[in-house]
């Protein structure tokens, strides 16, 4: 391969798509479809009841099920929908979610493990295309709802679309937060910050000082909108707009919105534990005598992407929690809350972590 | 799409979308249609359009004797199934001038508050669960399972009741149900610190109710609303109270009245009704007194040849009434029903006025409307 | 003071904690889901189910289909001669229940004068879901005294 293409092909082009594809297929997909389950069972368990425990032991198979259920679904179009928007619409919700894997450091890299980094693509302005990426999902449920042809389903469009372009501002001025702490926007250099300054930047700059929440708190309750998930998640309220954008999408294409959704809860949840939970590193990271918990019994930085893993499972439960616990906010007061409080509240956070990166 | 006027005032030409929150939808309570009348988000107009559900009661009841009609008046208002026997029968024996022994009176009392729980706890589930929050839905059925435990202990059913006769009641209360439903009522109040905590003090759930669906005392009246919908807007007026009924009159409760008249002071009310009403209960099983179960009278109840009465009482949803126009036969001749929430649905298209569409959500749940009781 | 307290509050989104650690603390407790069909639960002993008829104890006053409030009994009988006691009595030709519309309201029941009851429905059975609506739902004499109850939660069958 190397001398058949060329050496930059195979850098640049070969060896970045099997990883991506592996970091799909092996770990992004099957965990799209098992949060499905999780969430089923989680809130299930929130509401005294157990969740799906039918289909295999303790439900294991039941999104198997789903999935084949979705399949053999009849593919209705709308008689008078634009069709090409109909089609392209989930896809763009779909596509960026899972693009952005690639920038995402699973795991320590290639120095540290001895030649293999645990990383699909290490770019030095990750964080910029982090954003860029989660922007174009907006387009695609604009133009579900409008290509569905139905009043429902472009109001709900409409409103999901503006609802995740006013967060996307709290959101961005949140994550300017760890860029400042951090000195680089590449996500890698994030993680190894946290590691070099010993904290996390959850509890920057000192745990009995702990500027980081502020951001914290902020870019989780702005991911939480960004991904129209409980508390925000009018846009699909079932009993206000029956279904929002995606009323008229049946089968698969229904099923790629859904799993666009829950892409967009994975990627925002890895998000943050990248910049704020330290990403691969283990807690604690400048004790030396909790070193124990760096597992080095395990190969090749393994246990980094341990660590990470229970991080995400962290944040996923916590968006499981929300939805089990919280009404539903109005449209209205959705949009107040995201100009009025969120944004002058981001701008403060980074006003005072500015101010101590100065001053310290 | 629309027949409504163009408005050529503004800079841009507006249009007002007529949208219809049809029969079938998740959240209107039943089969209601809502034709409205938007702009934006805003609701300019609500016609509500009902009998999607009308069966033909009252005509029913002429069909059949006086005994015969409670299993019909169970199918009403089908949560509060309770409520409805009573003010029938109720009804019934002012008509024909039976007394009932004071055990029934107390059996009733008992059936009539643990009925008021249960629908209360079915109308906050729904309420919570439109505005989007889900687990109070699941709690409060895990409650209603206790309660719907005890009605099919005492009557062999759990929703379609048929429980009183005219007369006293059909069966006595079995060995250790008063044990059993001692025990529900104690541990009550706890459930609904519950579900206070996971609603009252939530922001959310305060930004969603506080303020929407205002109805002034004046309007209330106007349009005869009853129960919590009149007692959320400030005006102290509980039948149970005004025209003590079976055993309401022995009994110490209070009544909980708020001022502002909208959709966060109706679900105070109705939390604190619940309280009240476990209260109730605790004073009924200390003090049921023993005796009889049913009155001394014929097989077959006859009314006076040209007699008419009205006898309402205090249901979960309102004021519940039954008017009976009898003519010596054994089947009434005419017997009509005061719905409390048909009279309270009335107050839902100036409630909606200016609202958002989500708001209109949360308005049809705070009038506690069943479909059936409605459309009858 | 309490404006200060207000406003920490607000931040510190108090209200919303508390509302996730009731939520939290059900994730811990036992869950109220009954495994039906493998579990069921027993109904109570006055359960209004389906019905039962003891042809012997009848005495053919017809008092429960007058009581009906939907008609759906049908009873017809003729007196005879008994061989038995010499005497006229009278014989059951016809009882036929149309399940479908009942409505299980018990009045059938209270309206029997026998002791014990001779028509009751305190089978505890409830489940008469059928394919067929003529086959099943439609019950005449022997099948009313017949059939099994299911699910069989004990072999009492009297009130």
């Amino acid at each position: 391969m190397q001398d058949f293409f060329g050496p930059t092909l195979y850098e640049f082009v070969w060896v970045p798509a099997i990883k991506i594809a592996l970091v799909l297929f092996i770990g992004v997909l099957p965990l799209i479809t098992y949060l499905v389950l999780a969430e089923r069972k989680i809130l299930g368990f929130l509401q005294v009841r157990t969740g799906p425990n039918r289909v295999g032991p303790w439900g294991l198979l039941q999104p198997i099920a789903d999935v084949a259920k979705l399949l053999v679904k009849e593919d209705v179009i709308p008689s008078r929908a634009v069709k090409w928007a109909f089609i392209l619409a989930p896809c763009l919700v779909v596509g960026p979610a899972f693009v952005i894997f690639a920038v995402i450091p699973f795991g320590p890299s290639a120095e540290v493990t001895g030649g293999f980094d645990w990383f699909v693509t290490d770019i030095n302005v990750a964080l910029l295309f982090v954003l860029g990426m989660a922007t174009i999902g907006v387009y695609g449920i604009i133009l579900g709802g409008w290509a569905s042809n139905s009043k429902f389903s472009l109001l709900g469009g409409l409103r999901s679309a503006a609802q995740m372009i006013s967060y996307e501002v709290p959101q961005g001025f949140a994550l300017v937060a760890p860029l400042l702490m951090a000195g680089t926007m590449s996500l890698t250099g994030i993680v190894e910050a946290q590691i070099e300054q010993g904290v996390w930047f959850l509890f920057w700059p000192h745990w009995w000082l702990p500027f980081g929440i502020a951001p914290f708190m902020i870019y989780l309750i702005a991911g939480v909108a960004e991904s129209n998930r409980n508390p925000f998640d009018l846009p699909e309220a079932e009993s206000e707009l029956v279904a929002g954008f995606h009323t008229e999408y049946t089968g698969m294409r229904f099923a790629l919105f859904f799993l666009g959704e829950y892409a967009n809860m994975i990627v925002i949840s890895a998000v943050a534990v990248t910049l704020f939970l330290g990403g691969w590193s283990r807690p604690f990271p400048n004790v030396p005598s909790l070193s124990f918990l760096e597992l080095g019994f395990l190969p090749a930085g393994l246990a980094g992407v341990l660590w990470f893993s229970v991080k995400l499972a962290f944040f996923l439960f916590l968006y499981i929690w929300f939805r089990g616990t919280f009404p539903r906010y109005r449209f209205d007061q959705l949009m107040d809350l995201g100009w009025k409080w969120m944004i002058p509240a981001s701008l403060g956070t980074l006003f005072v972590i500015g101010l101590w990166k100065i001053l310290a | 799409m629309t027949d409504a006027p163009r408005r050529h005032d503004t800079l841009f030409e507006v249009e007002e979308m007529e949208l219809n929150f049809g029969p079938q939808h998740p959240s209107t309570h039943g089969v209601l249609r809502l034709k409205l009348k938007v702009d934006g988000e805003r609701i300019v107009d609500c016609y509500p359009v009902i009998g999607y559900l009308h069966r033909g009661t009252e005509k029913l009841f002429e069909l059949h004797p006086f005994f015969q009609n409670v299993p019909h008046t169970d199918r009403m208002d089908y949560v509060a199934a309770a409520t409805n026997n009573l003010a029938y029968v109720g009804a019934v024996e002012k008509l024909t001038g039976l007394v009932i022994p004071p055990r029934a009176r107390y059996i009733r009392t008992l059936l009539a508050e643990l009925q008021r729980i249960s629908s209360h706890l079915l109308w906050l589930a729904t309420h919570a669960i439109d505005i989007g929050a889900m687990t109070p839905f699941f709690y409060c059925f895990r409650e209603r399972e206790e309660v719907l435990d005890l009605f099919e202990e005492y009557c062999g059913a759990r929703l379609t009741l048929n429980c009183m006769r005219p007369g006293g009641q059909p069966f006595d209360l079995p060995v250790g149900w008063t044990d059993r439903c001692r025990s529900f009522v104690e541990g009550f109040p706890a459930k609904v610190d519950e579900y206070e905590g996971l609603l009252t003090e939530n922001r959310i759930w305060k930004k969603r109710t506080v303020g929407v669906g205002v109805l002034s005392p004046e309007s209330a009246m106007a349009y005869g609303a009853s129960g919590p919908m009149l007692r959320g807007s400030g005006i102290q007026w509980d039948l149970r109270k005004a025209m003590p009924y079976e055993a309401y009159g022995e009994v110490d409760f209070d009544v909980p009245v708020r001022h502002n008249g909208d959709t966060y002071d109706r679900y105070l009310v109705r939390m604190e009704e619940m309280r009240q009403s476990a209260r109730i209960l605790l004073q009924c099983l200390d003090k049921i007194p023993e005796g009889p179960i049913m009155a001394k009278r014929p097989r077959v109840v006859k009314g006076p040849k040209e007699g008419e009465v009205y006898h309402g009482i205090e249901g979960p949803k309102g004021e519940i009434g039954f008017y009976i126009v009898s003519d010596g036969t054994p089947n009434p001749h005419r017997c009509r029903v005061r719905p409390p929430s048909l009279l309270n649905l009335q107050t839902v298209p100036e409630l909606a006025k200016g609202q958002l569409v989500a708001d209109l959500v949360a308005i049809i749940g705070t009038t506690d409307i069943v479909l059936g009781e409605v459309d009858r | 003071m309490s404006a200060v307290k207000r406003f920490l509050d607000k931040i510190m989104l108090l209200d919303l904690l508390a509302g996730l650690s009731i939520t939290g603390r059900h994730l811990f407790k036992k869950k109220v889901t009954v495994q039906y069909p493998e579990t069921r639960r027993e109904p109570a002993h006055r359960f209004r189910g389906m019905f039962r008829l003891d042809e012997d104890r009848c005495i053919k006053c017809t008092l429960c289909a007058r009581d009906c409030p939907i008609d759906i009994i049908y009873i017809d009988w003729h007196k005879e001669e008994s061989p038995v006691t010499g005497k006229n009595e009278k014989v059951l030709d016809r009882f036929d229940i149309d399940v479908q519309r009942c409505m299980f309201c018990g009045l059938c029941e209270e309206a029997c004068p026998t002791n014990p009851k001779s028509i009751w429905l305190t089978s505890k059975t409830y489940e008469l879901a059928s394919y067929d609506r003529w086959e099943n739902l439609y019950v005449d004499m022997d099948e009313l005294m017949d059939w099994k109850i299911r699910p069989a939660y004990t072999d009492r069958e009297v009130l």
